[in-house]
């Protein structure tokens, strides 16, 4: 970004432009970033809002936010209250049902057929649903072990079909999906696990990145030109291709494996750069200096260096995670994503293609509002932490 | 969504156009002008070889340029085989083991320039070949299992050919297929099976001639020439085909047996001793997406559409009623059922849920009855799907729209079972063995389509029971290796008819079968004696017995449940009359539709 003449009313501290060894002048530095961040009113505003999604996100993952997310509150596709009572809405495919009541417990015939199960299915017949849970006591139990709690729970569990139904709401704040799941409950969990994606996968690229980058950098010779050609065989092939490669080596589904495909996929652009920075910064006087010292390479490398080229690393740090949180849609949508009991944007957004042609749009407003809220501010709030943290701009 | 970006999207629509322009140019005004169908496919051909055709679509191009010796009549239901290039039906005797076929007398293969040009006429000879190259190792026919281990003699030849890595000698006699004069043969089969007519009337085994197989040698797939009523005429591969009335056809009027159902009765009425074909031209489009082919049927480019149910929704309200804009076009609705089952099972050899002692009963059949079809039907299908509790769907021999499953939705019941069982929950509220282990049951399904709400659903239903659900969503090939092997635990398994008898569904669960068809890995002896009992039996009451005992067994031992059957849509413009889905998937139904 090139310099922004409106940012720069700052006092004229004397910053060395090449920092020396020592912690003063490097401390200046962070306290100028701090600074201008904190004049730059879009930025305080992004990370309050991107404070915000991370707050939510500890409820949630705490437990005390959004536990049930997977409970049926409502019928299926009940929609928002804001425009619930609309009439056309009853008879809309998927509402309707197919009319079929049948009932279970009526006799069958058995065409001569033994039930091996035939005594016990009858005594459970026999009884009213809450009864039957009390069948428990039963000869056919091997197990002698019992259960303080079984009969109480299997009570509370055999409440008639037709009872839960009743209870279920024609309309929720934000409406409900296809099995009557309430989507502002399934909009804030799947906050927990795209945000915890998009920085878990971006911490493990930077990392692998930075690590490489450094090496690359500092050592050059055959270190470098290996390294290089690591970088040339993941860039040259297709992402997704690369994502679908990574994908079948890992052979299961699941958050980690989601963070290790971006992760394992996204190192290289951090790589190019501090591979960049550390072929300017070696040559240059300081690290002569901590050279003369007596400093060791790994000390040059990462206690010299790497502050100096640090804002390189949040920039791109903060880069990928709005990346990552996309790249996790774009994952979900393609089948890669999350198994069925974890919810996410991106497995929010996979089930929309199926429901808006029944016209039920209110999930993918839902996830969708909420994505773009987050990337913004994410990317804004990057923006304003290149502004800070470039050295060149004073 | 489309798979092709925009601009590829673009051309590719573009060279679907092309053809309809170009057929539409020469054409005279209206009065003058023939007859033409326009249908679409949503996948692209492969070849026209009836003995090397794998898929649907390419089965029904084969099932008008070619005649099988018998065919199923176009109204009846539940499907009856009725004679086509036979003189007749075969006359069965030897307790189902010998068929002595009768051919019709001047039949004629369409001209060709490997005939001379000149029609031929077809000869029991042919039979014989055809019958032989459906086993030919270097066809490598996917429906080579029609025939295998049946005809006396015919595996033997084959296994020689590929033994000896030597072209299969149709000079050979085979044993099993004696030509007697040139319009009769006897076939002679290993084991009485009275279901052998369905296997002669594939549209894989329509009748082929030798020279035009030897003529075009590894071409034949484009240079398809049979006694259809249709010749193909123009094929622009993967896009479009024309077809044009075959001019040698013998002479052949609608003549079909409608039963009592009133709506095939209307049809009988009004096509009864029309000719057929009727329309004189067919042309054929690959659409692949679905949208662009209600688009093109909206327009009137499209005669007869096979509505997807994805995209019912989009035609049909939620009564599964035609919607206002469509009925004011006069459009015309045919709902039929799929020939299909679609059933939850649970694998008998499986560690944790197999086996035959009462407590596995319990659990597999709690499982079952924890499965909600209604919501099933309701949610996943949105509605275009109905309850199906018999292995035999309807529309084929040995349905029973009365059967009642011993298995429906009750988790209270389920609950019940469970805990009555042993299954008692631990202290995060899952159940644990009887023998105190925690325990969960794997799912399996394919990872490609949107097989994922099948998972989320079926987890419903056991999270209704207490018992731990664990996703295993694999690749597809995958998916059908584990299930081979019996790895699978459960899986919601489908099964749509080779030919239109029950037997083809019941062969589901014959222990021998294990490895094979036989998902579930059941082996049972009573149940597998009941079944070796059934393929003797011809179709009929005692057979219908037989099954319900069969089905009945499957619920009680927890082995399956059938869920449903889905719904299948036709769309017609007003001009269409005479269509009536065909019973066979694989057999076209335009022969016997005419234009108004």
């Amino acid at each position: 970004m090139n310099a922004n003449p409106l940012a720069n009313p700052a006092p004229q501290h004397p910053v060395p432009q090449h920092p020396a060894p020592q912690a003063a002048p490097a401390r200046g530095l962070w306290q100028i970033a701090v600074r201008r961040l904190l004049r730059n009113r879009v930025g305080l505003a992004s990370a309050a809002v991107v404070a915000a999604f991370l707050l939510l996100i500890l409820t949630t993952a705490s437990g005390l936010l959004a536990r049930d997310w997977d409970q049926q509150y409502a019928v299926s596709f009940a929609p928002p209250t804001a425009i619930a009572g609309n009439p056309q809405d009853d008879d809309a495919v998927g509402q309707g049902g197919t009319g079929s009541q049948i009932d279970p417990r009526a006799p069958v015939d058995l065409y001569g057929v033994v039930d091996p199960l035939a005594d016990v299915m009858a005594r459970i017949h026999g009884l009213s649903a809450p009864q039957a849970a009390a069948v428990a006591p039963e000869p056919t139990s091997v197990s002698g072990v019992v259960d303080p709690i079984g009969d109480a729970l299997a009570r509370a569990k055999a409440v008639p079909k037709s009872a839960v139904t009743q209870q279920r709401a024609v309309s929720l704040t934000l409406g409900a999906d296809k099995w009557g799941r309430s989507v502002a409950l399934k909009v804030v969990k799947g906050a927990e696990t795209s945000v915890l994606v998009g920085l878990a996968a971006a911490a493990v690229a930077t990392l692998i990145g930075t690590l490489l980058g450094a090496l690359a950098g500092y050592c050059g010779g055959w270190v470098d030109a290996t390294l290089d050609w690591l970088y040339g065989v993941f860039t040259a092939i297709p992402y997704l291709l690369l994502v679908f490669a990574i994908a079948a080596v890992l052979q299961q589904k699941g958050v980690t494996t989601i963070v290790l495909i971006l992760g394992l996929t996204g190192w290289t652009g951090v790589y190019r750069l501090i591979r960049a920075e550390y072929l300017k910064h070696k040559a240059r006087e300081y690290v002569q200096a901590a050279r003369a010292i007596g400093a060791s390479h790994l000390r040059r490398m990462f206690v010299h260096i790497l502050p100096n080229v640090s804002h390189v690393v949040l920039v791109q740090l903060s880069q990928q995670v709005v990346g990552f949180i996309k790249a996790e849609v774009i994952l979900s949508f393609l089948g890669f994503g999350v198994p069925v009991d974890v919810v996410s944007w991106g497995s929010m957004l996979n089930e929309t293609p199926n429901e808006l042609i029944l016209g039920k749009w209110w999930q993918l407003a839902a996830a969708a509002v909420m994505m773009a809220v987050l990337v913004t501010a994410f990317a804004m709030l990057t923006d304003a932490l290149r502004d800070a943290l470039d050295p060149r701009l004073k | 969504m489309s798979v092709f970006p925009l601009p590829v999207a673009l051309f590719l629509s573009a060279l679907v156009s092309l053809p309809v322009a170009a057929a539409d140019m020469p054409r005279p005004p209206a009065e003058a002008s023939p007859k033409v169908l326009n249908v679409e496919i949503p996948v692209p051909e492969t070849t026209l070889d009836p003995a090397a055709i794998q898929d649907l679509y390419s089965a029904q191009m084969a099932s008008v340029i070619f005649e099988g010796l018998l065919g199923y009549d176009y109204l009846a239901r539940p499907a009856k085989l009725v004679p086509l290039l036979a003189d007749g039906m075969p006359e069965i005797s030897d307790g189902g083991k010998q068929w002595l076929v009768h051919l019709r007398h001047g039949v004629r293969f369409a001209p060709d320039e490997a005939l001379g040009n000149k029609p031929r006429e077809v000869h029991a000879s042919d039979v014989v070949f055809t019958l032989e190259r459906l086993l030919d190792p270097e066809v490598h026919s996917p429906f080579s299992f029609l025939l295998e281990g049946k005809i006396v003699g015919l595996d033997a030849a084959a296994r020689r050919a590929a033994d000896q890595h030597a072209h299969f000698n149709y000079q050979a006699p085979v044993a099993g297929l004696q030509v007697i004069d040139d319009y009769t043969l006897r076939i002679q089969l290993n084991a009485p099976d009275v279901n052998f007519g369905h296997a002669l009337a594939q549209p894989n085994l329509g009748i082929v001639a030798p020279e035009v197989v030897r003529h075009y040698g590894d071409q034949i797939g484009g240079h398809p020439v049979g006694t259809g009523p249709y010749r193909l005429v123009r094929w622009v591969r993967g896009s479009a085909l024309s077809f044009e009335a075959n001019p040698v056809y013998r002479k052949r009027l609608w003549n079909f047996d409608p039963g009592t159902d009133p709506e095939a009765r209307r049809i009988a009425s009004r096509m009864q001793g029309h000719a057929i074909p009727a329309v004189p031209r067919v042309e054929v489009r690959v659409i692949a997406e679905q949208q662009s082919a209600l688009l093109a049927f909206r327009k009137g480019e499209l005669d007869i559409l096979y509505l997807q149910n994805k995209l019912a929704p989009v035609a049909l309200d939620g009564r599964g009623a035609l919607k206002p804009d469509l009925r004011k076009l006069g459009v015309q609705h045919e709902v039929t059922t799929e020939p299909e089952i679609l059933f939850n099972y649970l694998n008998v050899e499986d560690p944790l849920v197999g086996g035959m002692a009462p407590e596995r009963i319990a659990l597999r059949r709690a499982i079952l009855m924890a499965q909600d079809d209604e919501a099933f039907i309701r949610v996943i299908r949105k509605g275009q799907a109905v309850h199906l509790p018999y292995p035999v769907p309807a529309g084929v021999v040995g349905h029973d729209p009365a059967y009642r499953s011993l298995l429906e939705y009750d988790p209270a019941a389920a609950n019940a079972l469970l805990d009555a069982f042993g299954y008692r929950p631990g202290a995060d509220g899952f159940r644990r063995t009887p023998q105190g282990q925690p325990f969960a049951v794997r799912y399996w399904r394919q990872s490609e389509g949107e097989t994922r709400e099948f998972e989320e659903l079926y987890k419903r239903g056991l999270d209704q029971i207490h018992v731990h659900f664990e996703g295993h969503p694999v690749p597809f090939p995958d998916l059908l290796k584990a299930e081979r092997a019996c790895q699978v635990t459960t899986r919601l398994g489908a099964w749509i008819a080779d030919y239109p008898d029950g037997d083809d569904f019941m062969q589901l669960f014959y222990g021998p079968n294990t490895h094979a068809n036989n998902l579930a890995c059941f082996q049972n002896a009573e149940w597998d004696a009941m079944y070796r009992k059934s393929v003797t039996l011809v179709p009929g009451p005692e057979r219908d017995a037989l099954y319900h005992r069969m089905a009945r067994m499957l619920e009680t031992l927890g082995v399956a449940k059938v869920s449903h059957t889905r719904l299948h849509h036709m769309l017609l413009q007003p001009k269409v009359v005479g269509f009536r889905k065909s019973m066979v998937s694989a057999v076209a139904e335009w022969p016997f539709v005419d234009l108004q």
